[in-house]
C-alpha cells in the first residue's frame, strides 16, 4: 500500500470509530473520505483480498450473508461490506475497517450495486460474480432490465477470467455469450409440463428467435425451467440444484439440494435461492456439503430483509419491499402463516423507495382475499396510492394513517397477535425511529 | 352477477407490461363493478388475432425497447382491425410506447426509426441522453378536469391532424419540450405518457371510457344510475 493510500485508509478509518460510536451509524462517510483522498484505494485493497462480487435485483444482502457464514466454515477470515452499503464508498469503508489476515490472502464478498459493479472492477479483479437474478426495479433510476444487465456486464469485462456463478432459472443470464467460465444454480423440484408464464410478467421472449418462452415450470415471477418450443433454446445445464421443497413457513424453509436436506431459518422461496447461491459459491470454493448444512442451521440469526419486533403484545414482522417480484414473494410468503394475522402496508416514494409508485400495481395485493386478514392499515407519504391499490384488490376493512406515529398506537390495537407490515425503504427507516423514539427498539438499522 | 359485460382486449399484455400499467385494467374492472358491469379481458400477442367485433375496449401499455420493436413488427399485421376498432367509436387507452405505435413512427432511444401504424397521426422523435422523469398534472382543455400522473420517457411526441392533447400541461414535462401538450385524443382513444397508472389516479377518465363502452354495446339501456356514479378522488 502506499503512502498516500494508507494515509487514506487511516483517515477513513479514524472517521468510522467516530461515526460509529458518537454517531450509531455511518457505513459510506468514511469511504467517502478516504476515496477523496486516494481515488486508488481500491486497487491497493484488492490486492490483499480474493473478492467475491454479489449482485443483481433482489436477494443481494441475504445471499451476501448466507455465502460469508458458508466460506467462514473453511476459511479463517471472511470480510464483507454490512446491511445494503452497496455503492462504491460503502465498500471502500468494509475494507477500511476490516481486520487483517496474517498469512495469505483474505476472502472478501462484497454486495454490489448493479451499477456500481464497474467501479470495483476497475480497480480489483474478482475471482468470482454471484447474479442472484434481474427484475424490473426503480425504473426511474436505472431503465430498462436488459440495461441493467448490459450495466453489470461492462463491469465483468473488467475480469473475464473471473467464474460467473449465476441463476440458471433467469432467461437474461444465458441472452448472451461470454468468456467467462459460467456455474448455473436453479431449482428442478417439479416435473416438467408446458407452461406459459402470466400475462403481466417481464421479459418472456426468446433471446435467440424473439418467440414467447414456455416454461417447464415457474419457481416465482419469471425464474424457471424455460425453454422456446419455436427454436429450442432451452435453461441451461444447471450444476448444483434445489431438487425438493419439503416445507415452507414465514419463518423457515426446509428443502433439498443436490439430494440432501438443509433448513433455513426464513421464510419465501426467493431466500431458498439465496441460499442455493451461497450454496454454489461455497461448492465452487471447496466447502463441503456438511460444513454448508452446519452454516446454514446453526446460528440461525440472518437479518436480511425483514426483522420481527415486539410491540406491546404485538409480534412484528417489519419487511422491506422495493419492487413488485420481492412485494409478490413476500405476499406468498406471509399467506402460508397459519396464525390469524393483520396486514400495514406503508408507502413512501423518496428516491430511496423509487419515486413512481406504479409498481405497486404489479403487486398481486389480489391474494390476500383470500387469506381471512380482519385488519388492514395504510399509512406512509403515499397513503393515497396504496390505500386505493388495497380497495381495488377487494379491501373494505382499512383503516387509513398516514403518520407513521399513528400507525405504531394503532398497531398495538390490532385484533391480531401477528402483525405484518410491508413498508418501502425510507417507511422503513421512519417507522423504526418511532418504534425507537417509543423506547420499543433501539436506534439503527443494525440492532 | 354483474347485468353487463364488456370485453376488453389487452393488446400485447404479456410484452408491453412495464411501470404497472396493468393497473389500468384493474382500475376499469373496479370503477365498471361499482357500475353493476363486468370487464372480461384477453391478451392479444403476437400469437393471436384482433378482431375489433369481438371486444367493445382496449388497452395498450409501454414496454421496454427491445420488446416494443417485435411490436412494432407484428403490430403491422393487426393495423386494418385496430383502425376499425378505433374508427367505431370504441374506447382505447394507449400508454407510453403503445401510444408511440398508434402514430407513425418513433425513434428509439438510440435514434433508431421504429414504424408504428399511423392510425393515429403524431410522430415521436428522441430526446439526446435524456429523459422526462417525474410528477405531472396538466388540465383537459374540454372538461377542465386536472389529471396527476408520473411521466418517464425519453421520446418527444407531436400531434397531427385530428388528434387534440389530453391536456395542457400545468407542471411536469408533457409530450414534448414546445407546445405544453400531454397525451392525445382522436374518438374515443386516449393516448398519454402517464403513469401512476393513469386510471387509478382518474378515475373520471375511466367512468367515461366505461359509459361510452356500455353506450356502443346495449344503445337501447337507459344507463342514468351509471352516469350518476360518482368518482371519488385516489390521489
Amino acid at each position: 500500500m502506499s503512502i498516500r493510500s494508507s494515509f487514506a485508509a487511516a483517515a477513513g478509518k479514524s472517521s468510522y470509530w467516530l461515526l460509529h460510536n458518537f454517531f450509531h451509524g455511518g457505513s459510506s462517510l468514511p469511504g467517502k473520505i478516504t476515496v477523496a483522498l486516494d481515488p486508488n484505494i481500491l486497487r491497493a485493497f484488492g490486492k490483499d483480498y480474493d473478492v467475491v462480487i454479489v449482485t443483481g435485483t433482489n436477494g443481494k444482502t441475504l445471499t451476501t450473508a448466507l455465502s460469508v457464514k458458508v466460506l467462514k466454515e473453511g476459511f479463517d477470515n471472511v470480510v464483507t461490506n454490512p446491511t445494503g452499503s452497496n455503492m462504491e464508498q460503502g465498500i471502500v469503508t468494509t475494507f477500511i475497517t476490516a481486520k487483517k489476515s496474517k498469512n495469505g490472502k483474505t476472502i472478501a464478498v462484497l454486495e454490489v450495486d448493479e451499477a456500481n459493479v464497474i467501479k470495483v472492477t476497475k480497480h480489483i479483479t474478482p475471482i468470482a460474480f454471484v447474479f442472484t437474478n434481474l427484475f424490473r426495479d426503480q425504473m426511474d433510476r436505472y431503465g430498462e432490465l436488459y440495461t441493467t444487465y448490459q450495466k453489470i456486464l461492462d463491469g465483468v469485462a473488467n475480469a473475464p477470467k473471473a467464474t460467473i456463478i449465476a441463476n440458471g432459472d433467469a432467461m437474461i443470464f444465458n441472452s448472451q455469450t461470454l468468456p467467462n467460465p459460467i456455474i448455473y444454480y436453479g431449482f428442478n423440484h417439479l416435473p416438467a409440463g408446458d407452461i406459459k408464464a402470466p400475462a403481466n410478467t417481464d421479459s418472456v421472449l426468446c433471446p435467440k428467435c424473439n418467440h414467447i418462452l414456455h416454461y417447464g415450470f415457474i419457481t416465482y415471477g419469471n425464474l424457471g425451467d424455460y425453454f422456446c418450443p419455436n427454436c429450442g433454446f432451452k435453461r441451461p445445464e444447471l450444476t448444483n440444484q434445489v431438487t425438493r421443497l419439503t416445507e415452507l413457513t414465514p419463518t423457515s424453509s426446509s428443502f433439498e439440494i443436490d439430494g440432501k436436506p438443509y433448513s433455513i431459518q426464513i421464510g419465501g422461496t426467493y431466500n431458498i435461492y439465496n441460499a442455493l447461491a451461497a450454496y454454489t459459491l461455497g461448492r465452487f470454493l471447496d466447502i463441503s456439503t456438511d460444513q454448508i448444512k452446519n452454516a446454514f442451521e446453526n446460528d440461525s440469526h440472518v437479518f436480511g430483509r425483514q426483522e420481527v419486533i415486539q410491540v406491546g403484545d404485538k409480534q412484528v414482522t417489519l419487511i422491506l419491499v422495493k419492487n413488485p417480484v420481492g412485494l409478490n414473494q413476500v405476499i406468498d410468503m406471509i399467506l402460508s402463516d397459519k396464525d390469524a394475522f393483520s396486514f400495514v402496508g406503508l408507502l413512501n416514494a423518496n428516491y430511496a423507495d423509487g419515486i413512481d409508485t406504479s409498481w405497486i400495481w404489479d403487486g398481486n395485493f389480489e391474494k390476500l382475499k383470500k387469506h381471512d386478514i380482519p385488519q388492514f392499515i395504510t399509512g406512509g407519504e403515499r397513503y393515497k396510492d396504496i390505500t386505493f391499490r388495497l380497495k381495488v384488490a377487494g379491501v373494505d376493512n382499512l383503516i387509513i394513517e398516514p403518520e407513521l406515529k399513528d400507525v405504531v398506537q394503532r398497531i398495538t390495537e390490532l385484533p391480531t397477535k401477528k402483525v405484518y407490515v410491508l413498508a418501502t425503504y425510507t417507511a422503513v427507516l421512519q417507522l423504526r425511529k418511532q418504534l425507537a423514539d417509543q423506547k420499543l427498539i433501539k436506534e439503527g438499522m443494525d440492532a | 352477477m354483474a347485468k353487463y359485460v364488456l370485453n376488453l382486449a389487452h393488446l400485447y399484455g404479456d410484452l408491453l407490461n412495464t411501470y404497472g400499467d396493468v393497473g389500468n385494467i384493474l382500475a376499469l374492472q373496479y370503477y365498471a363493478k361499482q357500475m353493476d358491469t363486468e370487464i372480461q379481458t384477453t391478451v392479444i400477442s403476437t400469437e393471436n388475432d384482433f378482431h375489433a367485433d369481438d371486444f367493445d375496449l382496449a388497452f395498450f401499455g409501454g414496454g421496454q425497447d427491445y420488446e416494443q420493436v417485435i411490436v412494432s413488427k407484428d403490430i403491422q399485421n393487426k393495423k386494418a382491425e385496430i383502425q376499425k376498432f378505433i374508427e367505431a367509436d370504441k374506447p382505447m387507452l394507449a400508454i407510453c410506447g403503445g401510444y408511440q405505435l398508434l402514430g407513425h413512427y418513433y425513434l428509439s432511444a438510440q435514434g433508431k426509426k421504429i414504424p408504428g401504424i399511423g392510425v393515429l397521426n403524431h410522430y415521436t422523435l428522441n430526446q439526446n441522453n435524456n429523459r422526462f422523469i417525474g410528477d405531472i398534472t396538466i388540465k383537459s382543455e374540454d372538461t377542465g378536469e386536472v389529471y396527476h400522473g408520473f411521466e418517464n420517457h425519453n421520446g418527444m411526441t407531436f400531434l397531427g391532424d385530428g388528434e387534440k392533447p389530453l391536456g395542457t400541461v400545468v407542471s411536469g414535462n408533457g409530450n414534448n419540450d414546445q407546445d405544453n401538450s400531454e397525451g392525445a385524443i382522436y374518438k374515443q382513444t386516449y393516448c398519454s405518457y402517464f403513469h401512476g397508472p393513469v386510471l387509478t389516479r382518474n378515475g373520471l377518465l375511466a367512468k367515461r371510457m366505461i359509459l361510452k363502452a356500455l353506450h356502443n354495446k346495449y344503445p337501447d339501456v337507459d344507463f342514468t344510475t351509471q352516469e350518476q356514479y360518482e368518482v371519488q378522488p385516489t390521489f
